[in-house]
């Protein structure tokens, strides 16, 4: 087909003419469904729902509604998305659209005019703007004001999506399309335009960031009657779609880019670079120069200005360091796409040793926008140095996956929490990652990072070309940067040796460290090795190969030493060092796996005696565990994780309690122990199996420290514990209650008769709320308020009562309140309930129980009347900048305040010791804890420390673990003394653990735990869950996907 | 591995040979055309062997190791015929991120191939690409032309049976 060549004023009529085709309610078309198809849309089954679209509209314009298409709108995560516009409503957007929904939307939206909110995301279109139009709304589903994705976007390159069809060039010119090229080639100069590129602060959005206008400005000077216009199209940094996005979506933005550059330098011809993994880029992008060549946009007068260009696209064939300007040029040369050293710099010697400018997609995607609105326009947005817009390829362990478009200087944790919707399953957030295999790693400390150039790169990272992978608590960094330093061993082009055999050495060790091999002085040679190919590497690509592994050892240090230390990967990944993620996350290394299979098999005796191998309190933990396994459990990432301390708990209720194995005493060394909570009882067991008499000093009257004096019996019933500590005890342990260490005997004396000392007395004391009036009456301390009900003394309970704090004492405290008869029972927050440390368990079941929980609010005073409490005034906050745990900092809003009326305060903010009976000359202390090594000795040759005492207010079984490596070094201590040898624990007797039975495990969600009704809880302290049947756990057992076992 | 016929016979397939020159006499004249020449080639022959490069070199007047080097560098090129199916895994950071270790990993004890390589009987070809720009949907996997999307290890056997019962049926 010829087309007429297009001169300016055409531009206008067809813009009309799409406008008026386009309008709703004209032309008998009332609704027009839109489906967009991008890569990851046709991936998702988009194709077909256009299809089942136009099977039902085959009539086309008959029944009314126009079937459209468009490229991505940007949200990944939600494709296939279908925008339904009916007129005179808003538009709808709708997700993960399949056959089904197809038939409700157009039963119900488009035949009754009503939404489908089920699976409608928000109202609106992408590219929101204010319109006065008033339009038929849903109240119940988001407007895309309120709809964050989008709302806090600013949309620039991405100014189309989801509004054209790619294919149509006169849609594109509907949306002002070659109106920028044509006001440059007809009304500028070719200074002008260069001047307007400099003016609006543009720079190279490929990464390297060098001022777009200054590349032009060279190459227009450079002399030669020939040279090139390429655009790179090489998008491959992993993580990074932006490029393919815009040629897929948008591509004659790109064209017109092009365009305007080739009249700035005066150029007839130039080529896109664009790999050939990205097949729908080039057929789209193909198509877009064949049109525009019919319109006249592209080849001899062009909009009849006697200005020539026109351009070819050149698939490139896989290599990704064809990225690197000069290796580009290479390739489209026909050769091996090795870089050339530089200078000359190809603005002066590029292409065919001709001047040439390389820029990349969505460098060129700005420029229309940037010469039809004015450089001034653009320049609004951004931080000094870097300016306007910037897409990022939001990808990795974040809700919202997708493109994003936001002003340069947008922090990093806006991008990531507040437009990507935060990190998925409650997880935490780990580490950014900026610039691909080039880049770096910023963790959660950079958070308030502005997305400037500049500020990226002080931080470790580079702003690359826009790909930012969110990693989570699961991914291990020093597997990241193996990661990486393959990617760059596989990729770097053999020209030079730094690269070619660095990456390699660099590699190697890595794999090393990864499988457990690792040696000290590790980090100081990869550190080493780094340094020398930064220095002496050819190119871009070898340069900052080493840039992931410095950033992850700048950040994440311990984490290479865990793993070359300890052996162990933190992030349960790197799975030559564990057999199961559950048991490599667990603090005490339970056989998770082995108990498991035993339930499964329905062997409960024999699950007993895996359990008391490793956990001297596997019926405490079963019931109180913050069960760190179950987040790292591989179940979690199909469905549900396994329920591993339900399936404890069944074992400890049906399986026989097996006596542990203890000799008789053989040494003459005494060992004292301070405090009998459950680090102090865990010496006290390894200890006497070792054959040492002990001694265990207790201030009250009963052994158990916070299993007994601060857990509820609703949750950890009497009888339970005191069955779990006798059966310690029984193995000859000594037990002086009532002895207050420092008033009933001296630290100094109990040094003079124990040859070793273990110091655990906790962290039994609340901290005061530090406002004004928490001296009043009513006011009391959690971990005070429990322990009393645990003596069974009388406690006055308030009628309202308000509690302080978002951590476990904090829900037991308010839920033991609500049992003694409080009528309101409220938890103030001063974060979000998301942001509580107590258990997501524990909080639901209080609130269960009827107790408020107030969010976002903090105390500024209790107020009293004749000393008595009467009110507590509460500061509301809001979340600002990010602090270092990854949380955002609560800070008051003015003048907003709540008041609580209440009689009684419970103040659960934190916990710490109670340590008068020592110095800090006696023992190393930091604050009110004492300081320890990595074997839980302090700074004195016989005495240790573990719990809660050294680590503030933590978990039952950090406590255990804390015990079991003080044991060892003591027990080495003591022999090493006396010049005999280690002890060699006695063999276990052998338990057959079985395989898998078939090779299917059992489909479905994570078995409930029965529990009481919420009504009967409030009436008194019988304990909450009521534990699995046998027949429940086994099948619940069967959830296992047996990670231990190698598939053979 | 298993060993695989690595050659094309021309006896048995000579309109293959004409359509390989077809695609040499288009480009001839065009500096820097090997690049595309081998994309178009081995869009016809499926695979690069030796004899496919010989041919090449010469109908455009180059040096075998000139156009040997080429196909070795780009990964794009394979020297080795591929499965009936081909397999490929993404293992960019977004899909490593996301568990694709694991499903290649699955896809190995499944198949008993090496990445890189094809099945026994030549049903399906492995290979790892890097990034297919596909992260929205990660961890990714590709079998032929179909995109697996948010694929995870337990899936994997379910995915490969799909294609199985497709080839013995067809």
């Amino acid at each position: 087909m010829k087309f007429k060549k297009l001169v300016r004023e055409d531009l206008d009529t067809i813009k009309a003419r799409i406008a008026a085709q386009r309008e709703l309610g004209t032309n008998g078309v009332h609704t027009r469904v839109t489906v967009h198809l991008g890569t990851c849309g046709l991936a998702s089954g988009a194709d077909r729902v256009l299809e089942a679209f136009g099977r039902k509209y085959a009539q086309g314009h008959q029944s009314g509604v126009e079937i459209a298409v468009s490229g991505c709108i940007g949200l990944c995560s939600q494709e296939p998305l279908v925008t339904v516009e009916c007129f005179q409503m808003e538009p709808c957007l709708y997700a993960r659209v399949d056959q089904n929904v197809v038939e409700k939307i157009c039963d119900v939206h488009v035949n009754t005019r009503r939404v489908v909110k089920e699976h409608a995301l928000m109202q609106g279109l992408a590219l929101w703007e204010e319109s006065s139009a008033k339009k038929q709304k849903d109240l119940q589903v988001p407007h895309v004001s309120e709809f964050a994705f989008f709302s806090m976007q600013q949309s620039w390159v991405l100014g189309n999506r989801g509004l054209i069809a790619p294919e149509s060039i006169e849609q594109y010119i509907w949306r002002d399309g070659y109106r920028a090229a044509a006001k440059a080639l007809q009304q500028m100069s070719p200074r002008q335009i260069i001047e307007e590129v400099k003016n609006s602060g543009l720079r190279g959005r490929g990464g390297g960031g060098f001022p777009t206008g200054l590349k032009w400005e060279f190459c227009a000077s450079s002399p030669g009657e020939i040279k090139y216009v390429l655009c790179n199209a090489d998008e491959g940094d992993p993580g990074a779609f932006m490029d393919r996005s815009v040629m897929e979506g948008d591509p004659h933005a790109v064209l017109e880019g092009m365009i305007i550059a080739a009249r700035a330098i005066g150029v007839p011809s130039g080529y896109i670079y664009c790999r050939a993994e990205y097949p729908l880029a080039v057929k789209t992008l193909d198509l877009a120069i064949q049109n525009a060549r019919a319109y006249g946009l592209l080849g001899k007068d062009i909009l009849g200005s006697g200005f020539d260009f026109d351009l070819e696209i050149y698939q490139g064939a896989g290599a990704f360091v064809c990225g690197e300007e000069t290796a580009l040029m290479t390739s489209i040369e026909g050769l091996r796409g090795t870089p050339r050293p530089r200078p000359p710099f190809p603005a002066v010697s590029g292409l065919w040793k001709k001047p040439t400018i390389l820029n990349n997609v969505e460098t060129y995607a700005n420029i229309p926008r940037i010469i039809l609105h004015g450089a001034k326009k653009y320049a609004r947005w951004g931080t000094e140095s870097s300016k306007g817009t910037k897409v990022f390829a939001l990808t990795g362990k974040v809700d919202n996956i997708g493109l994003v478009e936001v002003p340069m200087g947008t922090t990093l944790g806006k991008i990531i929490f507040d437009i990507g919707g935060g990190i998925p399953g409650g997880k935490k957030f780990k580490a950014a990652q900026l610039g691909g295999p080039s880049g770096g790693c910023l963790p959660v400390e950079h958070l308030n990072t502005p997305t400037d150039y500049e500020a990226i790169i002080k931080a470790g990272a580079i702003m690359g070309s826009g790909g930012l992978i969110v990693m989570d608590e699961d991914t291990c960094m020093v597997d990241m940067a193996r990661f990486f330093m393959d990617f760059c061993k596989d990729e770097s082009c053999g020209k030079c040796t730094p690269c070619r055999v660095g990456t390699r050495r660099m590699l190697a060790i890595l794999e090393r460290i990864c499988e457990g091999q690792g040696r000290e002085g590790d980090i100081e040679l990869l550190e080493d090795l780094a340094a020398s190919i930064k220095d002496t590497a050819l190119c871009g690509l070898g340069q900052t190969a080493p840039n992931p592994v410095l950033s992850t050892i700048r950040y994440f240090r311990d984490e290479y030493e865990a793993h070359i230390r300890d052996k162990r990967c933190p992030a349960a990944v790197c799975s030559k060092l564990f057999k199961s993620p559950c048991q490599h996350a667990c603090p005490v290394g339970m056989d998770i796996p082995a108990y498991t299979a035993l339930v499964q098999a329905g062997r409960f005796d024999d699950a007993y005696r895996v359990l008391v191998r490793t956990n001297p309190f596997p019926s405490v933990c079963a019931r109180v565990c913050s069960h760190p396994c179950q987040g790292k459990c591989r179940r979690g990432q199909l469905d549900e994780p396994l329920a591993i301390r339900n399936l404890k708990r069944v074992v400890t209720d049906f399986g026989q309690k097996p006596a542990y194995r203890f000799q008789p005493v053989v040494h003459t060394e005494n060992v004292a122990v301070i405090g009998s909570g459950p680090s102090g009882l865990t010496v006290a067991l390894e200890m006497r199996k070792r054959g040492y008499p002990v001694t265990v000093f207790e201030s009250l009257p009963e052994p158990g420290g916070m299993l007994r004096w601060g857990i509820p019996e609703y949750r950890l019933p009497r009888d339970v514990l005191q069955a779990e500590i006798r059966a310690i005890l029984n193995t000859g342990i000594k037990l002086r209650t009532n002895v207050r260490v420092g008033a009933d005997i001296t630290f100094q004396e109990i040094c003079r008769s124990y040859d070793a000392v273990y110091i655990a007395v906790g962290a039994q004391k609340s901290m005061r709320l530090q406002v004004e009036g928490d001296q009043s009456e009513g006011v009391v301390g959690a971990v005070e308020l429990l322990k009393a009900i645990a003596m069974d003394e009388k406690v006055g309970i308030g009628r309202r009562v308000v509690v302080v704090g978002g951590g476990n004492s904090a829900v037991d405290a308010a839920r033991s309140a609500i049992r003694l008869g409080a009528e309101v029972v409220t938890i103030v927050y001063r974060r979000e309930r998301k942001d509580m440390p107590a258990l997501p368990e524990e909080i639901e079941a209080a609130v269960e129980e009827g107790i408020g929980i107030v969010e976002l609010a903090a105390p500024t005073r209790i107020r009293h009347k004749d000393g008595r409490v009467s009110a507590v005034e509460l500061d509301r906050m809001e979340l600002c900048e990010f602090d270092r745990s990854g949380r955002k900092t609560p800070k008051p809003i003015d003048g907003q305040k709540i008041i609580l009326p209440a009689d009684m305060v419970i103040a659960a903010v934190s916990q710490e010791a109670e340590l008068d009976f020592i110095t800090q000359s006696e023992v190393g202390m930091v604050g009110k804890r004492i300081r320890v090594d990595a074997a839980q000795a302090t700074s004195q040759a016989f005495i240790w420390a573990g719990g809660d005492v050294v680590t503030g207010p933590a978990m039952v079984i950090d406590a255990v673990s804390a015990g079991q490596k003080a044991a060892r070094s003591m027990d080495v201590f003591l022999r090493e003394r006396k010049g005999e040898p280690a002890w060699i624990a006695p063999r276990e007797e052998d338990i057959s653990i079985p395989r898998l039975e078939g090779d299917e495990t059992v489909a479905g969600l994570q078995a409930r735990m029965p529990a009481l009704q919420a009504r009967v809880r409030r009436e008194g302290f019988q304990e909450v869950e009521k534990g699995y049947s046998r027949k429940t756990a086994r099948k619940e057992a069967g959830r296992c996907l047996r990670c231990d076992v190698e598939v053979v | 591995m298993h060993t695989v016929e690595s050659d094309l016979d021309l006896s048995k397939t000579p309109d293959v040979w004409e359509r390989v020159d077809e695609v040499i006499a288009k480009y001839k004249d065009k500096p820097g055309a090997l690049i595309p020449v081998l994309e178009e080639v081995q869009a016809i022959t499926g695979y690069l062997p030796e004899s496919v490069q010989r041919r090449v070199a010469c109908g455009l007047g180059l040096a075998l190791s000139q156009v040997y080097g080429v196909v070795t560098f780009y990964s794009y090129f394979s020297m080795q015929p591929r499965g009936r199916h081909q397999i490929r895994v993404c293992m960019g950071t977004a899909c490593h991120v996301r568990g694709a270790k694991r499903n290649l990993q699955q896809i190995q004890k499944i198949l008993d191939v090496e990445v890189g390589g094809c099945s026994c009987d030549r049903t399906f070809g492995l290979e790892v690409v890097r990034c297919l720009g596909a992260c929205g949907l990660a961890p990714v996997m590709v079998v032929d032309e179909d995109t697996h999307r948010q694929v995870k290890d337990a899936k994997v056997g379910e995915i490969l049976e799909g294609y199985r019962s497709e080839s013995s049926t067809s």
